[in-house]
């Protein structure tokens, strides 16, 4: 006894956020790290034309919001109860904001999803009507594609800071968390739209868009891995909770998600696929969607290795 | 022309009213910060008092009107043996250590997580007795407040399908004036609640002469349940 009191029992039943949870922060960050870089690239080379990669990434963006919001609203207690969410608001509440950046970036997606898409929509009949609301709004296309690029920067940020605020553990409360996941949801969020552009909008598999996208994927890759690391060397080094915490990443079934799944085929998939084979595969479709899935895989292990293996070593 | 004069008179009213208001409106923040006649309820669990008979749990669940079973509090072991059970002290299934238990239940926290993240303000504190409570009308079942729990004192009421935290009996006991259920259950004394900004209440005349703890106070959430631990250790 070191003198204080403790106790290791708790009122809960096991852990309060399973995995729909750690999918919707999946389906987040893939969102507005999909959107992200397409508008990065909009804006850098002043596209005006919509490419394919765009319309890829408004198309991916939409719909894994929409997917998230469902494994969001599955989660609570009783499904019923959502508008209390939307109704009421506390202001030092991370998810409140969340919901308040949330309630603003799902309209905005669908809109920029609606201007990027303008020529799909012609050709389906049921989605006509759109048409003279997109010939409406087309002025104000310009400020709302900046507003949602901030907002799709700031959701991926979010749902860090939304479990980063439970100081109960260690692996989870860190201050890089954010961090992490705007990179990872950046590099993951790139290769769905990219494999949905060449798919789907037949972009080649060389073009421009490809060539800036691929000369980004690796420093982003780069910085996801470095603040892994970061979490990593400051639980070893942490205090005795953090050492707790540490266990994570050598004992139990967590390790090997973390070690199989964000490691092996998040980190060196891509890397061994690109690097590793022949100049002929490393630049055939198999290689480029296989690596797309590595990236989004490991992207769905991170989320789950981090809220699973965090909420289960609790201090 | 009185046009003119009009508008100098209103600007100088506005000028002189903000210069008036202004330090008013600051200073008044500050006076409700400062406000020591609001009480500060807190409960002290007595752990050399304590047998283990569970009888606040019963209760608990009577008066909160629980689910069968559940109640707002847990009653830990923590050492001395059970029938046909490893003793969680010493690990033999017959041993002599003295049978120990910890209260487990919400710590009233000053400062308490649950109420920072509550995203519709359901979990909010009192504004009469500043008691961390629930309004079940409000809550959405995020479960943020569980996860965000230090203790892990919250839990979701499989009636309601909301959370709910051991808030002293705030609505069902304390607003009748009468005590906490589990402190009227408790036959050993086991369990004081009382007014600690009031210098003549009893629970604060025994925490002036008792030694006592708070769990896991480096997480800085300042607790208001106290405990009185067992600390001889054989001789």
């Amino acid at each position: 006894m070191d003198g204080t009191l403790e106790f290791t029992m708790g009122l809960s039943d096991g852990i309060a956020w399973p995995w729909p949870i750690a999918v919707y922060l999946f389906f987040a960050g893939i969102s507005g790290g999909a959107l992200s870089v397409a508008l990065f690239i909009r804006f850098y080379k002043k596209q005006v034309t919509n490419t394919a990669f765009l319309k890829a990434s408004a198309l991916v963006s939409f719909i894994t919001i929409s997917l998230g919001m469902l494994c969001l609203v599955l989660d609570l207690t009783n499904p019923l109860f959502f508008w209390r969410i939307l109704v009421y608001y506390n202001l030092n509440s991370v998810m409140s904001i969340g919901v308040i950046a949330l309630t603003a970036y799902i309209p905005l997606v669908a809109l920029i999803a609606m201007f990027a898409l303008e020529e799909e929509i012609k050709r389906i009949a049921i989605l006509r009507p759109l048409l003279p609301i997109i010939d409406k709004l087309r002025g104000i296309r310009r400020p709302c594609e900046v507003a949602v690029l901030l907002l799709a920067l700031s959701v991926c940020a979010y749902t860090g800071f939304l479990i980063s605020a439970l100081i109960r553990f260690p692996l989870i409360n860190t201050a890089v968390l954010p961090a992490l996941f705007v990179a990872s949801g950046l590099s993951a969020g790139a290769a769905a739209a990219k494999m949905l552009a060449v798919g789907m909008f037949k972009e080649d598999l060389h073009s421009q868009d490809m060539k800036i996208l691929h000369g980004a994927e690796w420093p982003i890759m780069f910085a996801e891995a470095l603040f892994l690391f970061m979490i990593i060397m400051s639980l070893m080094t942490g205090n005795a909770g953090a050492q707790t915490a540490f266990e994570a990443f050598h004992s139990g079934s967590w390790a090997m998600v973390f070690w199989l799944g964000v490691v092996g085929v998040g980190f060196m998939g891509p890397v061994l696929l690109n690097f590793a084979t022949g100049k002929r595969f490393s630049h055939s479709a198999q290689a480029f969607y296989l690596s797309g899935l590595c990236a989004v895989s490991g992207m769905m292990c991170l989320r789950m290795f981090i809220l699973y293996a965090g909420q289960n070593f609790a201090i | 022309m009185s046009e003119n004069i009009e508008r100098r008179r209103f600007l100088k009213c506005l000028g002189a009213g903000s210069l008036i208001l202004a330090p008013l409106g600051c200073s008044s923040v500050k006076e409700e910060d400062s406000n020591s006649n609001r009480p500060h309820y807190a409960m002290v669990f007595d752990q050399n008092k304590c047998v283990g008979c569970g009888e606040c749990k019963e209760a608990c669940n009577k008066a909160n009107n629980l689910p069968e079973g559940k109640s707002r509090l847990m009653m830990e072991q923590q050492s001395g043996g059970v029938e046909g059970q490893k003793c969680s002290h010493c690990g033999k299934t017959e041993c002599d250590c003295e049978r120990k238990y910890v209260r487990v239940s919400c710590q009233q926290c000053k400062n308490a997580p649950c109420v920072t993240v509550c995203p519709t303000g359901a979990a909010h504190r009192d504004p009469a007795t500043g008691i961390v409570t629930m309004n079940a009308d409000k809550c959405a079942g995020c479960k943020y407040c569980i996860a965000a729990c230090p203790y892990d004192a919250r839990y979701i009421n499989k009636d309601t399908d909301v959370a709910d935290n051991c808030d002293f009996c705030l609505n069902s006991k304390l607003a009748k004036g009468e005590l906490p259920a589990c402190v009227q259950g408790c036959r050993y004394d086991a369990l004081i609640f009382g007014d600690v900004n009031d210098p003549n209440s009893y629970i604060s005349r025994l925490l002036a002469v008792k030694d006592s703890v708070r769990i896991k106070s480096h997480f800085g959430t300042e607790p208001s349940l106290r405990y009185i631990p067992i600390v001889k250790q054989g001789v």
